[in-house]
């Protein structure tokens, strides 16, 4: 079996992955450095499958696209991957598979926007609609500061900046899950801590281990069917209501996850991409 | 071993490192890219772009 690895940077997870298909001595790697790639319309990639593991969202998404409009088969798909690279995107599919998530508003003007902010009622949370690591969040706690960063965002920020997602401030009481779907199981799921409101592990948030409870398996995998299945990360929230999905992540770190979980991530992603009859 | 292009550093690299992995300079911390294996050679990791992520 051939293995496309359409990668932008071999980071800790790349050469997890890399090690794990060496345990399979019918794959054979062929290493996809993005950055080098040209793509016509017409030739066919020799692989039976492409693993998608770019650090740039838009490299990942085209060149998914590209692939499978020449028969490729890719993990995960370029429909995937343009649902859960736009938080927009992302929460119409939540909604029309009746997935619990936050509340939100979407608005295209400063005017708008504001209007938006206090019909959700303060602290809100401003997110670009494309965006990772917690990057460009911004945690509105009165009309000054939105009036300030709303500004800021039309005259500094870049085109995609000029559609706002607000969304409901969950207190999430220094903490958040992150759960790990491939295919259709919830394989391991972590607690994300910090002291800080956003608790993204690439933002210094500190990873233990949390029992996958049914409640998180049956959220992850309704999340992870919304937009359109595959190996995902799912962001949820703890709310006396119950859980609710904050975000799906399509090319997931889980550097900080496998000893915390003792769950083999990679393995389990290989195992899934290699297994006969998929 | 491979040379840090930023501080002249020695860096110790893996039998199995690879071309584009990233690793960190133990001298002076800049994050550096494995540009060729054969022979070794180290670049600057490039910077983080707007559309980086998971």
């Amino acid at each position: 079996m051939k293995v496309g690895f359409l990668y932008s940077l071999i980071r800790k997870e790349e050469k997890l992955l890399i090690d794990e298909f060496g345990q399979h001595s019918d794959v054979e790697l062929v290493m996809l450095d993005d950055r080098k790639l040209i793509f016509d319309l017409q030739h066919r990639l020799d692989v039976d499958v492409v693993l998608e593991r770019c650090i740039n969202h838009s490299r990942a998404m085209h060149g998914l696209r590209i692939l499978e409009s020449t028969g490729v088969r890719c993990v995960n798909t370029a429909h995937v991957a343009s649902i859960c690279g736009d938080k927009l995107l992302t929460s119409l599919a939540l909604h029309d598979h009746s997935v619990p998530q936050p509340e939100l508003r979407v608005a295209f003007t400063e005017e708008s926007a504001l209007e938006a902010i206090e019909q959700l009622g303060y602290p809100v949370v401003l997110k670009p609609a494309v965006g990772s690591w917690g990057r460009l969040l911004s945690k509105v706690n009165d009309r000054e500061a939105a009036e300030s960063i709303l500004e800021h965002k039309t005259i500094l920020g870049s085109y995609h900046h000029s559609v706002f997602y607000v969304q409901e401030y969950i207190d999430k009481k220094g903490r958040d899950i992150r759960s790990f779907v491939v295919g259709d199981e919830c394989i391991a799921a972590i607690y994300r801590s910090s002291e800080h409101w956003i608790t993204n592990t690439a933002r210094g948030a500190t990873a233990t281990g949390c029992p996958v409870t049914d409640e998180i398996a049956e959220i992850s995998l309704r999340a992870a069917t919304a937009v359109g299945g595959g190996v995902l990360a799912v962001d949820l929230f703890e709310t006396p209501q119950g859980l609710l999905v904050n975000e799906v992540n399509y090319t997931m770190e889980f550097r900080n996850s496998i000893a915390t979980t003792g769950v083999n991530i990679p393995g389990k992603i290989v195992s899934f991409l290699v297994a006969p009859g998929r | 071993m491979a040379e840090c292009p930023v501080c002249g550093a020695e860096v110790p690299l893996n039998d199995d490192t690879v071309a584009s992995e990233l690793m960190e300079c133990p001298d002076c911390g800049t994050e550096l890219e494995v540009l060729d294996t054969d022979p070794l050679t180290l670049g600057e990791a490039p910077e983080s772009e707007e559309d980086w992520g998971e």
